[in-house]
């Protein structure tokens, strides 16, 4: 009958018994093979055994432990360096490419400045032409295609100094987005941060842990200047939505919004404006 | 006296001879040390208690070494390798602090 003992079993079952692993390492830490070769030695028919065959396989196993260890050791310890000198390359390369890339930059203004020069040429002395001219240069700021030179403001904004741990007191990609539309607003002219320009096509995005403007990313603390009438642009700034949002998070969560006037202030062209669409104008002859 | 010669004598020989063990090899040393220390406390332990035996040490540091390689070796295989050694880890952990425990007291009756 074995339904009376299961019954037994089943009552009496402990609370733990589905934590019974944990329990038995608990409780047998060492072999049990010690204990019970232990015990059959002290028994009547103690097996005979040699003792010095024994003690130095366990010499030799302890030796073959050693060894592991200092193996152990010496590898970790070797393994750090290579990946120290893995991560020095990586920034290596990181500083090449972008050594390149502001090349490849120059380059882009450089030629830039060719087309402009051969699009003069091209359009010829007559009235058009000179009309067209000056739609061009008068876009050409406003588009971020041309450098602009001129007094306005700057203003440097920044991380909140002590806990920035806290990614409500970091400046993320979103409060640069709302100050350079809230300069667009305020009447700037040009806007650049940290040296980037920015056009209608310029993305400020946050990326892993940096803002990125234009796709290249920006160290902190962040510059925006922005080129327009120093009088008028500070003022109207403060007034807008932008320069409610900036002061709500330099008093509440403790960020860096410092904003001063500058006489004069040169913004780049911005690299990233291509022409990728193009039209024959009405009073421009085919040539 | 002989064990402690024994460990020693072989720290030194890894640290001068500087053996390269095979890449295949280097993901389960460390595992293997940790079952190896499993090994030694719990050989201590019974040595404390008296009723240490060569034989079943012997057998017990080379099977534990093998089988937490192994154990290790087949979570790889079938993609489950980081956390069987967690799982190995934690078990011989639980073992060597149980036996540490055990053996402070007795050496120090604490």
């Amino acid at each position: 009958m074995s339904a009376p003992g299961s019954a037994v079993r089943g009552a009496g079952r402990r609370p733990d018994a589905s934590m019974d692993l944990l329990n038995q390492i608990l409780r047998e830490p060492v072999d049990p093979d010690y204990a019970r070769v232990a015990g059959a030695a002290d028994g009547p028919d103690a097996p005979v055994r040699p003792p010095a065959r024994g003690r130095w396989a366990a010499a030799l196993v302890l030796v073959l432990a050693g060894t592991l260890f200092a193996i152990a050791a010496l590898q970790t310890d070797r393994t750090a360096p290579v990946a120290a000198t893995e991560r020095s390359e990586l920034l290596t390369r990181i500083g090449d490419a972008e050594t390149q890339q502001d090349a490849l930059r120059l380059q882009v203004d450089d030629l830039n400045h060719q087309i402009d020069q051969l699009r003069s040429v091209a359009l010829g002395d007559d009235d058009a032409s000179r009309a067209l001219e000056a739609e061009i240069d008068r876009l050409g700021p406003a588009v971020g295609q041309a450098p602009v030179t001129g007094p306005g403001v700057v203003i440097v904004v920044d991380d909140a100094s002590g806990g920035a741990d806290d990614a409500r007191d970091q400046v993320l990609d979103l409060d640069l987005q709302v100050l350079a539309n809230g300069l667009w607003a305020s009447g700037a002219e040009a806007v650049a941060i940290n040296g980037h320009r920015l056009s209608s096509l310029t993305a400020i995005r946050g990326a892993g842990d940096a803002i990125t403007v234009d796709y290249r990313s920006l160290t902190r603390p962040y510059r925006v200047e922005a080129i327009g009438d120093p009088r008028t642009l500070q003022g109207r700034l403060a007034e807008s939505a932008a320069g409610a949002w900036w002061n709500d998070l330099s008093q509440n969560r403790d960020m860096t919004y410092t904003t001063s006037d500058a006489d004069r202030l040169v913004l780049d062209s911005d690299p990233g404006i291509t022409l990728r669409y193009a039209q024959y104008g009405e009073g421009v002859q085919r040539r | 006296m002989i064990p402690l010669i024994g460990l020693v004598v072989g720290i030194v020989l890894g640290l001068l001879l500087e053996p390269t063990l095979p890449t295949v090899l280097q993901p389960y040393l460390p595992i293997a040390i940790v079952a190896a220390l499993d090994a030694l406390f719990g050989a201590f332990r019974a040595y404390l208690e008296g009723t240490f035996t060569d034989r079943v040490f012997v057998v017990s540091f080379v099977s534990n070494v093998l089988i937490a390689a192994l154990i290790v070796w087949v979570g790889d295989q079938i993609g489950v390798g980081s956390q069987l050694s967690t799982g190995v880890v934690v078990v011989l952990g639980i073992r060597i602090f149980t036996n540490v425990a055990a053996i402070r007291r007795v050496l120090f009756h604490a």
